[in-house]
């Protein structure tokens, strides 16, 4: 087998860092996942259950439809952008974990 | 024209592909470029990987025929990078090598575990690559004016495509994503820019005039979903697949550390995103400035609506303008087509090669040399069979090969990466079953569903549906039926195995956890493991 293992055979080290790193590193991943999830999945539930609201004009020509569609693409961004900032602290954390 | 163009693309990847083959000597260097691509680097080029001819001539297409409907899709293809970002990318980088089954096997310490994640690697690749040939054929034969016939066209991608692998590797396939990426992107925002002139920079204005031209119902759902279900169900596929396609999976392995996945991921989703809106005032506005019934008469599924738009955005039919306008997307869909199956064709050999050869095969026995040779040899034989298959299935519907690759990945791999990576009772039975349950159950309900069965009327032969009889599954695309069945599957299948279960594997689900979370042993030590 050539995955490559740990350097050492000892068990690796436990300390308070690793255990915080992975308690919130844990919820904040389950807590981003089901807000994007939920938030995504109303768009195609509303494409398929509310067509009137989709084609109301909101502003202009620009239908709820659009705007809800392209909110979508900055929640991406956004929640990318929450995202690396957040693994920032994980990363120090993560470096801790390993002393 | 619009040969020399793309004849200057090709001979501009071909120089790159050799400059990167004097790099290419080791079995690390062909399959993950030695592990040394840059973070930045390597988010174009899952760009590059993710915008192929499917979304830029397909999306494109779907929309300008279909309104609102078409813009849907482009959303679900982004938003799936917040899935990759979250949840996969980062520990995939700290735990494997090469391949899926090296994550799998590191923490479920059987060998089975390999050669059914490398099966599933493969059967995903070959669906996904057998859409892109076949529609490259399709697209070629047609942009020719039928000079060049699909069944000269494919095995002529075919090849190139081979000679990049082969010689290249993966230094040369990511440079070859990277330029087609750049190159795609500069088409975008040309076309984009003069579309929003056109229309005094309101995008407003542009629905406008669609809506004039096709009625109200154009910038609202349901012109192409009828069926709310089938919709979510594509959803899910969408977002939950892409997770777990082969080619997005193997870039991982080609930067230095998780950090480098994470800002690769970034990267990509800064360009697919940007491609993505704009694909809105694309099809619309082909929709408007070319007109349905332009599009639909070069190719019924909308295949040419974005050179079509160029050619009228940039001066129209028969001027030089135009003509350039045409040959320059044409040239730089061909080039899409040529990367996307690039990516693919490494990641199925080097599952192949490293996973089954080496793994199953030599017992891991094998030297890098050895592993390199039979990499090169199995990229010849990957790129014949998918010749050969997308001779065979010229004729078939390429979308929802597609679709059915999103759902195949969403059903057989996201459950099994998500146990490995959360479940500490998870172990090699449920890899197995879930594996195989995922493939099965979606191929399944792939063949029972309208894709496969159906009663073509009589006075068209399009020759859609091979079985002639009513579908009976209903949806066409399988999802919210296969991937909740691939998460059971893994699930029985850990129950099932729990009685053999392994005395350390508690000590191995620690070190997994460990390593997935914190990185140890992983930074920069990829190429020195070999």
């Amino acid at each position: 087998m050539t995955v490559s293992r740990m350097q050492s055979g000892s068990p690796p080290v436990r300390n308070a860092a690793y255990q915080r790193l992975v308690a919130e590193r844990n919820r904040f991943t389950v807590i981003m996942t089901v807000t994007f999830l939920v938030l995504y999945f109303l768009l195609p539930i509303l494409a398929g259950y509310n067509k009137p609201l989709m084609a109301t004009k909101v502003f202009g020509n620009v239908t709820f439809g659009y705007v809800f569609a392209f909110a979508e693409f900055a929640m991406g961004w956004i929640m990318a952008a929450i995202y690396v900032a957040r693994a920032r602290q994980f990363d120090r954390l993560a470096q801790e974990a390993q002393q | 024209m619009t040969f020399l163009l793309a004849a200057l693309i090709v001979a501009v990847t071909l120089v790159i592909t050799f400059w990167a083959g004097r790099r290419n000597t080791s079995a690390s260097d062909f399959y993950v470029a030695g592990g040394r691509i840059s973070a930045p680097q390597n988010g174009i080029a899952i760009a590059g990987d993710y915008m192929s001819a499917a979304s830029f001539l397909g999306i494109t297409g779907l929309i300008a025929l279909n309104g609102y409907d078409g813009f849907m899709y482009s959303v679900g293809w982004f938003i799936a990078y917040l899935t990759v970002l979250f949840i996969v990318a980062e520990p995939l980088r700290n735990l494997g090598k090469y391949t899926l089954a090296d994550m799998l096997v590191y923490r479920l310490k059987d060998q089975r575990v390999r050669t059914y994640a490398a099966i599933s690697t493969i059967v995903i690749s070959a669906f996904y690559m057998i859409a892109q040939v076949v529609g490259a054929g399709a697209l070629i034969s047609l942009l020719s004016g039928g000079l060049l016939k699909a069944s000269v066209a494919i095995p002529l991608v075919g090849v190139l495509m081979i000679i990049y692998v082969v010689v290249g590797g993966m230094l040369a396939t990511t440079w070859v994503q990277i330029v087609k990426a750049v190159l795609l992107m500069l088409a975008t925002i040309v076309m984009t820019l003069l579309i929003l002139g056109h229309f005094g920079w309101s995008f407003s204005n542009l629905l406008g005039a669609a809506e004039a031209k096709n009625g109200a119902d154009f910038l609202g759902a349901g012109l192409k979903y009828k069926n709310p279900i089938d919709l979510i169900s594509l959803s899910l596929a969408l977002v939950l697949g892409t997770a777990g396609l082969p080619h997005i999976l193997v870039r991982f392995y080609t930067v230095p550390t998780a950090q480098d996945a994470r800002k690769s991921v970034v990267w990509a989703m800064v360009l697919i995103g940007a491609f993505y809106v704009m694909t809105a005032f694309m099809g619309n506005a082909a929709n408007v400035l070319v007109g349905k019934a332009a599009i639909e008469t070069a190719n019924k599924a909308g295949n040419m609506a974005a050179p079509l738009l160029a050619e009228a955005l940039f001066g129209g039919k028969g001027t030089f303008g135009g003509e350039l306008g045409l040959a320059f997307v044409t040239a730089v869909a061909f080039a899409t087509i040529l990367a996307v199956v690039a990516g693919l064709t490494i990641a199925a050999s080097t599952s192949f090669t490293h996973d089954i050869y080496n793994g199953v095969i030599r017992k891991g026995q094998a030297t890098g040399r050895e592993e390199f040779r039979v990499a090169r040899i199995t990229t010849v034989a990957v790129g014949v069979v998918a010749i050969l298959l997308g001779l065979l299935a010229q004729t078939q519907n390429v979308a929802f090969l597609v679709a059915l690759a999103f759902a195949l990945a969403a059903s057989a791999n996201l459950p099994v990466i998500l146990f490995t990576l959360f479940w500490r009772r998870f172990n090699a039975t449920g890899a197995i079953w879930g594996i195989v349950g995922g493939i099965l159950t979606c191929l399944v309900l792939i063949a029972l569903s309208p894709n496969i069965m159906g009663i073509d009327p009589a006075d068209k032969t399009t020759g859609r549906h091979p079985i002639q009889a009513a579908p009976v599954f209903p949806l066409e695309n399988p999802g919210i039926i296969s991937i909740p069945a691939g998460f059971l599957f893994a699930a029985l299948g850990t129950l099932v195995g729990a009685a053999r279960r392994r005395e350390d594997a508690d000590e191995a689900f620690e070190e997994m956890k460990f390593r997935a979370y914190t990185g140890a042993g992983t930074d920069g030590t990829v190429a020195a493991h070999d």
